[in-house]
Order: C-alpha cells, then structure tokens, then sequence
C-alpha cells in the first residue's frame, strides 16, 4: 500500500510519456534540445568531480585521522547543505559581482574595480556543487566510520601506506556509498531551476520550465520530465548492474579500531584541517557573511515578531515529515529486500525517483492523484468539498515522495554492507523476515537512519516548489519567504529568512551528529550480536 | 542540551498543529496570486479589515495556478486569479477557468484595452518596459524606438535579460501585432546580435552592468529602477542613478505596457467578494499603494504615480489590446529560441 502511494506520483509523470508531448516538441528538438542536454551533461560531470573530490576527501579525513577541530568540522562540512542552491547562486554573484566582497578585497590591494564573471556554467557547477557536496560526505563518512577500518588495519599491518591503501582499498570499497551519495547530488543538480535561470544556464529542466511557462505547454513540460525521470532510472540500473558481482558486505568488525584514528605530523595535521576547513570557508562562511552583510542593510525592514511562529512552523514541519518520510525508507528497503518478485521490486524504487524531477512536476504528479482522491470521495456522498486539497496531510505526503530517494539512499547503502550471513542465521535460527530485519540489520543501519534524518530535514527546510503549491492557507515556511523576497529581486531582504533556515538546520546537524558519533563508538565498542 | 532539543520540539508540534480552523461562519475569499510584493500582503489585511472578509492566499507563479485550477475542476476554491501579465490571463481564459464580470465601475477606470474584450479579466497596474541608457556614454538624443535598438551603433552595448522573462516575450508579442511575425523576427535577430553579453540575471543586474560599463543601454521595467534609486545598499544606489530613463516609440507606436491583472475564477464559491475585491483594488485607497510601495504605475487615473516615476515625466503608452500579448506570447517564444537568444 504505502509503496504503491508513494510511486503514484512518480507513475503519474510517468505515464504521460504515452500522452504525447505538445504541438511545440518539433520546435524544441529543432533548436534546444541539444543545447540543453550539452549543458545538463557538462554540469553532471563537473559537478561529479568536485563533490567527489571534496565529499570523500574530506570524509576520509575526518574518520581516519585526528587534527585540529576535527570534532566541529565533522559537523561543519555538513552545514553549506542548509542553504538553498539559489541562494547560494546569489551570494556568490553577490560576492564576485561589481563593488561586492571580492572586488572590495582586491581594491583593499590597490586594483580597483576588479569583478570576476561568476555567472555562467563553471560558476554554476562550483556553486551547486559546494552547497550539494555534504550528500556525498555524509553518505561515505557513514560509510568510513563503520566499516572501513579493520581492513586499514589489515592493510597497514601489511606494510602498506594510508594514502595508497585509499586509493587501492577505500575508494573501491566505499563506491556505493560514494554513489549513493552522487546520485542525490546528481538528481538535485539536473532539478535545480533557480540557480540555472539566474546565472543564464540553459539545462534540461530550465527546457522543462520554458514549454511550461513561456510556451504554455504543461504536457510538454511533463514529457521532458518524464524522459529525464527514464534517464536517471537507467542510469542508476546500470550502475547496479555493473557492480552485480561485487559483494561489498562486511560486519565483522573487532573491538579496539574505533579508536585507532591515525595521528600524523603537526604539519600534515595543520594540511588536514586546512582541507577541511576549504569547503566550510566556501560552501558556508564566505556566503553566510554574505548573508550577514546582506541582513544588515536590511534587518530593520524586513524583520517582523511573525518570523519566530514562522521559525517553529518550518521546524514542526520539518521534524515531522523527515520521521514519516525515513520511516517509510526503512518499510521500502525491507519490501524490496525481502520481496520475491522483480517486478514489484523494481516498482518501489521507482518510488525514490522523485528527486530527479523538478518539484512543480512533482506538485503536479501529487496533485492529480490527490485531486482524483477528493473528487471520489464527493462522489461518494462522503464530503462536500475538497477535502485533502491545501491542507497539511496532502503537504507532508507531498515531500514524503520527493524527498524519499534523500532517505533511501544512505539507508540503501548502509544495509548493502550488512553481511547477508547474519541476516540468513537468524533466519536459520527460525526468526521471520520481519524480527531479523528489526533485531539484526536495524541496529546496524542505524547510523544511516541519523544520516537519512538529518539530510531529509535540511532539504524540506529548503524546499520550495511543493510547498508554494501545496500548503495550507495560514501555514509559512522560511523558504517561501525567502523566496517572495528572492522574486521580486530583492536578494537583500531574502537574507535574513535564508540565515534562518541555516540556523534552524543547525539543530538537527548538532544534535543528530553527536548522537551518530556515539552510535558509531557503541557498535564499535560491543559487537552487534 | 537534550532536554532543550525536546522542548524545541514540542512547541514547534503545538505551532504546527495550532493551524486548525475554527467552525464559524466566517465571510471567505480565495485569491491565487502570482504577485509576492509587500505592497500587496498590506492591501489583503486593509480589504480583510475593511469587509470582515477572511482571505485565503495561496502564492505560485500563474501557471502552476492555472494547472491547479484545472485540476481542481468544478471545486476549485479558487475565487480570483491574479498575474503579474496580460498573457497569462489571456491563458486562463483560454482554458476556460474565469468568467465574466459586468460591472460599471470596473468599465469606469480601467481603459478599454488594458481589461479583457469579453470582461473576463481587468488589469491593476501597469509597468513600461523601458531603455535605461548610461548618462555618461549616451546621448538620449540618439535613442528612439524600440526598433533601432538592432542598429549598428548599438553593437555589443546592450543588457537584456534571458527570454524566458515574460516581459521580453511581451515586448516581443508586442512586436509582432504591431509590425508582423517576419519584421519582428528580424529584430530579434539584430537584438541577439548587439548584445553586450549573453542574457543572464535580472533587470536590476542589466542595469548594475550598464553602471558599471558592460554596456551602454539596458532594456528593463520602470519599477525596477524606482527600487534600485530607493535601496538600503549603495552601490545599487549608484547604478540606479548612472542610468537615465528613456520611453521609446513615442513618435510611433508608443511604449511598451503591460499590466499586472485579476480576473474572477469560473466556479468561484464566494463571487460576489470576489468582485467587491476587485472593486477595492482599483478604488484609490489601493492604488496608492501600488503606486507608493511598489512603484508601477497606477491604473486610476486619479492617482499619481510615485514621485521617481513622475519625474520621469508622461509618455505615450501603446494602445494595443493586451490579449494579443497573449495569443503572440507563443510566437515570439519560438522566434526567440529560432535567433538563439537564451
């Protein structure tokens, strides 16, 4: 039931590949489609890159190795997921453009005038990548503390050095994790539509929006979606299937590693801080004083006593659909673990493409069915109205679709590592599906649940799209109004309510990072059995 | 620390939950609106004040508004759609979602051409889009229609945003009922060929990029310079000031207007409110307003513009019927992806 809910949507956008697009289709093919997808795969393949190198580096290095502020940046490296891609956009173009930061640096050196074109597709790929690369830390950090280090010490004890057991051992073993976080990044890059539009970018999903808005055609919006949605699904099977063969499980982890972070020179402990500190600096402090100066100018104006109701609404919301929505990872991944059949199979993960597609096709996706749901029930005699239509239920069950795959993901990929063995003696010991996933692998994913948690909630702080469309009348999220300040070009006064949602997103980044880090010690410190 | 934690989240689940409704009869209307300006949050409590009528907002761009109401059908809640251009209440009208509003008042203020043939929408305020040129590189002298912006003169000087901006495809709609499709394909061509860059940013960034010497002339709406000139931020400030404005087409056809409007759903549930709203709209008390906090032109004629708008003095505006910004809207999104501007 809750698998076939969740995919409604998803099939929804899905099936109208077979409506047809709209009259303009020949149009587009003829002179942007190429554009569009040449761009989209130029943004994919930097943005790849860059989060990779940062996200597993850094993780790397917080998990294997003790240096200065280690314990604040783990959390830190988290935090530049809590600003909005296109607020982020604008910081940057805020900061590199005419009279801002930098050119008030550089003029501090003599040279005046001096800006950089922060606004085309590098820009682009560096700004989405810095603010989406904690996908990509988080999910091989998970990854990293629970199961990477007795092979270190194996390797170590063979002689071999940290550094070439990365690249031979950890980089190879890490890959689903690695990719687990990718494909969050991946998705979010090709469904972002903010940052895109205002820095001239022409990708597939601004296509998606210009035959929506400028060309009025909603069908051919939703066809593009849905060849993006089939893209992103074959490619995603194609990487299962090339790493059929590999079998990354492991849970025989020994008492003493935990512990056995490497302590290196001073000097290599200086570098490390500072490779982690250059994300931060990047991905959160330059734009947050961006934000600040920003704030500044404009605090008197925009603040309002309104702003702290609204503060606890975005956070109620925020606390409460990330619950239902790991919840209901957790019920899909036992589904497609234990389910026989393929084709079922196959059906739940289509549940977690939401992510890839633009969250007004989403909304659209959500709407129809729910709009159907409510006129049945007229129909019925039951009510006289609609019923679910603008009120919260229809909300939360909207971010649980987009928002599942963000959930799915590092729990996916924290199950993949559990040795089937443990699970199948259990089951051999006469326990039901049902006792050895919540006895045996529950406890085991337990950190990717944290994970999953405190992704999920920074993304439905942040998101947009659905909750303009979806939301009941009296409720206010920090996004919104963000955004209603961000539209009408007023970047400043958008500041302050985009601190906010960062500090809000602070929260759970502290809290959930301590309690993940103590889980991490206790499945370390006793066996899990 | 915990403890707190826990706390936190209990008063958020009260505020989130407090949102509940009360059963009382209460007067209603439901407004989809696509404009998100202060100006507008300070009218909706003026008219809930004024007519003990509660308001329900719901704020996306028109065509997500427009696909809602089609969705919901016969039930929507929607009472009034509001846009921020002629074109998309030309497309709700087209699918069939509003419906006709005889009314004298109405009729009274706003000119024929900026309400719909068939009353089915009526247009608020109005917005020109304009050339701002800089004052130290331009002769405003030089300047003169819309049209001559493909001159030769004019190579690799002008700012524009990206076409996926509704005002440029109004403009260029525009374009095409005034001098026909081929004519204005062409100048969208010349256009793409003069610019100073690739289109990318908003209308305050074409003017910030004209300061500081991208280029010489920008095209873009009158009520992005008022707040430009009226920023908390200085060098904003200064861009504002660097640039005069200048009307184009005054000899000819006129300037380019386009008009943020409302029209009333067609099942709306609360009609009558719908058009009593309307009516406070347009009445002066709301057109102040528009005209003081936002700086778009007012469409009563009894009131004054904001003083930088009036400054700038009367001009010409062009006469068309708006629908044909509407029905052109497609055309002109073609042509400009045919010339290659993004």
């Amino acid at each position: 039931m809750i698998v076939a809910a969740v995919a409604i949507p998803i099939l929804t956008v899905i099936f109208k590949l077979f409506d047809g697009p709209g009259e303009s289709w020949t149009h587009i093919v003829n002179y942007v489609l190429v554009d569009y997808l040449v761009n989209s795969f130029v943004l994919s393949f930097l943005c790849s890159v860059f989060v990779i190198v940062f996200g597993v580096t850094t993780a790397w290095l917080v998990s294997r190795f003790e240096f200065p502020f280690r314990k604040q940046l783990e959390w830190l490296l988290i935090l530049p997921l809590s600003i909005p891609a296109y607020i982020m956009a604008y910081s940057y173009a805020g900061i590199f453009g005419y009279s801002g930061l930098f050119s008030s640096a550089v003029g501090l050196l003599g040279i005046e005038n001096f800006s950089i074109d922060f606004m085309n597709i590098y820009g682009l790929s560096f700004v989405l990548s810095i603010s989406l690369f904690p996908y990509v830390y988080v999910s091989s950090r998970t990854f990293f503390l629970a199961q990477a280090t007795n092979l270190l010490e194996a390797s170590r004890m063979l002689g071999i050095t940290e550094f070439k057991s990365f690249f031979k051992l950890i980089l190879p073993l890490a890959r689903p994790a690695i990719i687990a976080g990718l494909v969050l990044v991946l998705m979010e890059v090709l469904n972002d539509y903010g940052a895109a539009s205002y820095y001239g970018v022409s990708t597939f999903t601004t296509g998606i929006f210009r035959s929506w808005f400028s060309l009025g055609e909603p069908e051919t919006a939703i066809y593009l979606s849905a060849i993006l949605l089939v893209i992103v699904f074959g490619l995603i099977i194609f990487e299962k299937w090339q790493r059929r063969h590999l079998k990354f499980t492991s849970a025989k982890s020994s008492k003493q590693q935990h512990n056995s972070r490497i302590k290196p020179t001073k000097r290599k402990q200086v570098i490390f801080s500072l490779i982690c500190l250059l994300p931060v600096f990047l991905g959160f402090f330059l734009p947050v004083t961006q934000l600040f100066f920003w704030v500044s100018q404009t605090f008197t104006k925009v603040w309002s006593m309104d702003f702290i109701g609204i503060t606890l609404q975005s956070f109620g919301i925020a606390f409460l659909t990330s619950l239902m929505t790991v919840l209901i990872a957790l019920l899909l991944l036992f589904f497609s673990k234990w389910n026989k059949i393929n084709f079922l199979k196959t059906t739940s993960k289509l549940g977690v493409m939401g992510y890839a597609i633009p969250g007004t096709i989403i909304a659209i996706g959500v709407l129809i069915p729910s709009i159907y749901l409510d006129k049945w029930l007229i129909q019925q005699g039951i009510t006289s109205k609609l019923v679910l239509n603008a009120t919260l239920i229809a909300l939360v069950y909207a971010y649980v679709v987009r928002f599942l795959a963000v959930a799915y993901q590092p729990l996916e990929s924290s199950s993949l590592k559990i040795d089937r063995s443990l699970s199948d003696s259990s089951k051999v010991l006469g326990k039901g599906n049902f006792r050895t996933f919540f006895k045996i692998e529950f406890p085991l994913i337990r950190a990717g649940l944290l994970s999953a948690f405190i992704l999920v909630f920074i993304d439905i702080l942040k998101e947009l799209p659905l909750t303009l469309i979806m939301k009941p009348y009296n409720v206010n999220t920090l996004a919104v109004k963000a955004f209603e300040y961000a539209s009408d070009e007023m970047v400043r006064s958008a500041a302050l309510p985009s601190l906010l949602i960062i500090l809000t997103a602070l929260v759970p980044a502290i809290f959930l990072n301590k309690l993940l880090l103590k889980n991490a010690n206790n499945t370390h410190n006793k066996k899990p059995y | 620390m915990k403890n707190y934690f826990y706390a936190l989240i209990v008063v958020a689940f009260v505020f989130g939950c407090k949102s509940e409704p009360k059963e009382e009869k209460v007067e209603e209307l439901t407004v989809y609106t696509h404009r998100h300006y202060e100006s507008d949050q300070a009218l909706f409590k003026l008219f809930e004040k004024q007519n003990d009528i509660k308001l329900n907002v719901v704020n996306a761009s028109a065509d997500e508004l427009i696909q809602k109401m089609k969705l919901e059908g016969k039930q929507s809640p929607a009472d009034v759609l509001i846009t921020v251009d002629a074109g998309r209440l030309y497309r709700a009208k087209s699918e069939g979602l509003l419906q006709p509003i005889s009314n004298t008042l109405i009729d009274s203020i706003v000119p024929a051409n900026l309400r719909d043939t068939d009353k089915q929408w009526v247009g608020l305020t109005k917005r020109a889009r304009v050339i701002a040129y800089s004052k130290d590189r331009v002769d405003p002298n030089d300047l003169s229609t819309y049209e001559d912006l493909t001159s030769d003169k004019w190579k690799n000087k002008i700012l524009v945003r990206s076409s996926s901006n509704i005002y440029n495809q109004s403009l260029l709609a525009s374009l095409i009922s005034n001098q026909g499709e081929d004519f204005a394909e062409n100048w969208a061509d010349g256009l793409v060929e003069n610019m100073a860059r690739s289109p990318k940013g908003n209308d305050r960034d074409q003017v910030k990029a004209v300061a500081n010497n991208e280029g010489d002339l920008a095209i873009v709406n009158t009520y992005y310079i008022g707040k430009l000139l009226n920023s908390e931020d200085e060098s904003e400030l200064k861009a504002g000031n660097s640039v005069g404005i200048f009307f184009p087409n005054q000899d000819t056809s006129g300037t380019h207007v386009n008009v943020s409007g409302i029209g009333v759903a067609k099942y709306a549930p609360h009609k009558e409110n719908a058009i009593k709203f309307i009516e406070f709209l347009l009445q002066e008390e709301a057109q102040k307003i528009f005209a003081g906090s936002n700086y778009e032109y007012p469409i009563n004629r009894n009131v004054e513009p904001a003083k930088i708008l009036k400054d700038w003095g009367s001009f010409k505006e062009d006469a068309l019927q708006l629908n044909e910004l509407g029905e052109n809207n497609k055309d002109a999104v073609i042509i400009f992806d045919k010339v290659g501007w993004k």
